[in-house]
């Protein structure tokens, strides 16, 4: 209770809130976005202040930074597209209909009980749950690393996190298949400070990613963190069109997407056998391991964020199999 | 080293997934081998529960609450059963019916994601992970809904894929409560947990996350458009399979938690009747015919949740097992229904129901398979859908609750009728203006509606045996 930072937490929580207001209440996009990102960084240093670290990072790198920049780019795509139409065809694409009143009062009863629902369960919530943190400090000897979260993330639990990865993939193919032969918004024109930017940047942000996926193993970090500041570097190379996608890369890309499931979901089959079950890394071997899979694991997710920012199948434009349209 | 069939089913789909989409040209092949092993997986599966009652495995070597483990019984089996065959007959008739090449490159990896995601869900004994796979199968549902690529799929595809994320959003939070109240995950904590307001009110966000995921009435906004608008091998799964993971969860959570009191499961009750009698309506007023099979969808799922609230004096525990066969029988009758709807389509040009009778084209074969799909989905005897429509009407009986068995009868009543408007369209000739032509020779498509038509109806048969199964290794606690 005599914490000194209590005020602080207390600007903090406040800000958050308001700024969650400020999002919901902004009619012009652009705004939102970026309310929403720096929405995204104090929830980040709220995580930090609860002494989740691994969340803080997760929270700055993906759910404000790949987050952010996706939203910024689809903010592009949809101007583009509007400014390019005559109005009715633009009416066409987004006909928004009203939406009667019986509808609203009927969601936000149904907002209104989930509420009272969340509310309930938080009231009665205990200060300090059970948790799982005996059962990890007893297991943690055999897990071959040294950060809870780690061990948790890739040994204990490494099936939640297999799947985790798989549903990243399964993101990346239906955004792929969607694919609708429409021409590209144009990429806005880069002046010579931002080429420079990205010129000074990038080998920090590879040193970087690759020091969180490092690190991972003994202290906060690892793969989804190392993966969305890697994903930087190549969302920095596509917008400065130092690197454009082209068909013929579409190969690599499909190995690089299925890398980090198929080397995961391949260890966890590989060890079995002997008296072992899937997933049960021999002892002496699980710190090789568990690197060997949050490093590839690390390289798909980076390729994949990328790849959703570019957010399409690199297809040639007269293609004809690539117009489907109605 | 024999692998574990409970592993295979898991990895076979996952490591199918990841060469078909590595190898597009030689997707279909890759597809069809990961089915059939897991078809060969799951009768193994199924010899092991018979003689043991349940399996399962801890994963990585990890007990729960610390670990997961994976548990099959006589309810996992059965709906991984029903998964593997439907798949197996949507996935051969898929083979003929998507033409478009982007469209066969990539149904394959998406449909076995998905695969991969339901049989997950059907093994998993933990919440967290339950959240993992509805992801799993919520973004591969969203790809296949969007796989015909016309404006109609693409915005009805955003739609679900809202809904979805919302049901699973919620989902979470209510773990996130649930596991702050009892400090697990896995099921056997759950069970054990003390009940307390702040309990209920964390399970019960998980469920309502299910409920939209289930798309009852009327959380059931998505589900009409989605269906209709996607490809035929994709609403056939989408239809069939994919709202049976979410359903399946609810009734492994509801049945088995400290958690549900009388007027909860009234209130479950009553929108399952909201959702048959509002369902039939708008299936009535149809105009196209995958939009009223889509909205026959929303009736079926409505009489699922009337058989969980109130099929049986003995409570949950008792009507969980009508509710089971209905979903067993939903799941067949449904997938036919659907590769027969997008037969019909194809042949006939459109799916407009009042033009049926004007098209000199009479896909006879497709046109069968509607018709004893819509017999298993009436509930007409001996089909499958008859016989767990007739343990729920049974089983609220004997409780003395005759409004529901009014509301089943209604619901029965006004499926005759709005499913009488399509078959009146294949019987009728007086409308065309043409001769005549039955549709020219057979078509591998037409199979599988066929062979999962013909199983609804005659499934019935074996309903001693199907029920005697599905309580092979329950309740969940009693065998470890």
């Amino acid at each position: 209770m005599t914490d000194p930072l209590i005020l602080f937490d207390l600007l903090l929580a406040g800000s958050i809130v308001a700024l969650a207001v400020a999002v919901l209440s902004v009619r012009d996009l652009f705004t939102a976005i970026v309310v929403f990102i720096v929405f995204g960084l104090l929830s980040a240093l709220a995580w930090a202040r609860l002494a989740a670290p691994d969340v803080a990072l997760a929270e700055a790198a993906i759910g404000t930074g790949v987050t952010g920049a996706l939203l910024l780019k689809t903010l592009h795509h949809l101007r583009h597209f509007s400014d390019g139409q005559t109005q009715d065809a633009a009416r066409d694409l987004t006909a928004v209909q009203p939406v009667p009143m019986g509808v609203t009062v009927a969601n936000a009863a149904f907002c209104g009980l989930v509420a009272l629902g969340l509310a309930v369960a938080f009231l009665g919530a205990p200060q300090a749950g059970p948790g799982f943190d005996a059962l990890v400090s007893d297991a943690m000897p055999h897990s071959g690393v040294a950060h809870p979260v780690t061990a948790v993330l890739l040994n204990f639990r490494a099936y939640d996190t297999l799947m985790e990865v798989v549903v990243l993939l399964a993101a990346v193919i239906a955004v792929w298949q969607i694919e609708r032969g429409l021409t590209e918004a144009p990429a806005p024109a880069l002046g010579m400070v931002w080429a420079g930017f990205a010129r000074l940047t990038l080998p920090a942000i590879v040193v970087i990613g690759t020091y969180l996926l490092w690190k991972g193993a003994e202290a906060p970090g690892g793969a989804f963190q190392g993966g969305a500041v890697l994903a930087a570097v190549g969302l920095l190379l596509l917008l400065s069109r130092l690197y454009v996608p082209q068909p013929s890369h579409r190969g690599l890309a499909r190995w690089a997407f299925v890398l980090g499931t198929g080397v995961f979901a391949g260890v966890a089959l590989l060890v079995t056998g002997g008296g072992r079950v899937a997933f049960q890394y021999p002892p002496e071997h699980a710190k090789t391991l568990i690197l060997l899979i949050e490093g590839l694991v690390t390289i798909s997710i980076a390729v994949t964020l990328a790849a959703l920012f570019h957010g399409r199948e690199p297809v040639a434009l007269n293609a004809p199999e690539s117009r489907h349209d109605t | 080293m024999p692998i574990d069939p409970l592993i295979l089913s898991l990895f076979a789909p996952l490591f199918g997934a990841v060469a078909a989409f590595l190898f597009p040209r030689a997707a279909a092949v890759i597809g069809l081998l990961a089915v059939v092993s897991i078809c060969a997986a799951v009768p193994a599966l199924a010899r092991e529960v018979l003689a043991a009652g349940a399996v399962s495995v801890a994963l990585g070597g990890w007990a729960p609450p610390l670990g997961i483990s994976l548990r099959a019984d006589g309810l996992s089996v059965a709906m991984l059963s029903m998964t593997a065959a439907v798949g197996l007959l949507v996935s051969c008739g898929a083979l003929d019916a998507l033409r478009d090449a982007r469209q066969r490159q990539y149904f394959w990896p998406l449909w076995l994601l998905l695969l991969t995601g339901m049989n997950g869900v059907y093994l998993s004994t933990d919440i967290f992970n339950l959240y993992v796979m509805i992801e799993v199968i919520a973004l591969a549902a969203v790809g296949l809904t969007v796989l015909s690529g016309t404006r109609e799929a693409v915005r009805a595809g955003l739609e679900y894929m809202y809904a979805s994320i919302l049901g699973a959003l919620l989902f979470l939070m209510g773990v996130g409560f649930v596991y702050l109240q009892i400090g697990r995950l896995d099921f056997a904590g759950l069970i054990a947990a003390e009940p307390s307001g702040a309990m209920s009110a964390g399970l019960a966000l998980m469920l309502v996350g299910l409920l939209l995921k289930s798309a009852l009435f009327p959380l059931h906004f998505w589900l009409p458009d989605a269906h209709a608008n996607a490809t035929a091998p994709a609403s056939a799964l989408l239809s069939g399979l994919v709202v049976k993971a979410a359903l399946y969860i609810f009734l492994r959570l509801i049945t088995q938690m400290p958690m549900p009191d009388e007027v909860l499961i009234t209130l479950i009750g009553a929108l399952g009747a909201g959702a048959v009698i509002w369902g039939g309506v708008q299936a009535l007023r149809a105009e196209r015919l995958k939009l009223l099979v889509a909205w026959s969808t929303v009736v079926q799922i409505g009489l699922i949740f009337i058989a969980f609230a109130r099929a049986g004096q003995g409570g949950l525990s008792e009507s969980w097992k009508a509710a089971a066969l209905l979903v067993l029988a939903h799941g067949v009758a449904k997938a036919g229904m659907f590769l027969a709807a997008g037969r019909i389509k194809d042949e006939v040009g459109h799916d407009i129901i009042r033009d049926l009778d004007r098209s000199p084209m009479r896909p006879t074969l497709a046109q069968f398979s509607f018709a004893l799909a819509a017999i298993s989905l009436i509930g007409l005897p001996p089909s499958l859908g008859f016989i767990g429509k007739w343990s729920l009407m049974e089983g609220a009986m004997a409780a003395g609750y005759w409004h529901w068995v009014a509301v089943t009868m209604i619901g029965t009543l006004m499926s005759v009728a709005y499913f009488s408007r399509v078959l009146a369209g294949f019987l009728r000739f007086d409308r065309v203006r043409a001769p005549v032509v039955e549709h020219q020779g057979w078509a591998l498509a037409d199979m599988a509606p066929l062979v999962l038509a013909v199983s609804a109806v005659s499934l019935g048969l074996l309903a001693a045996p199907i029920l005697s199964f599905l309580e092979l290794g329950y309740p969940f606690g009693a065998t470890p």
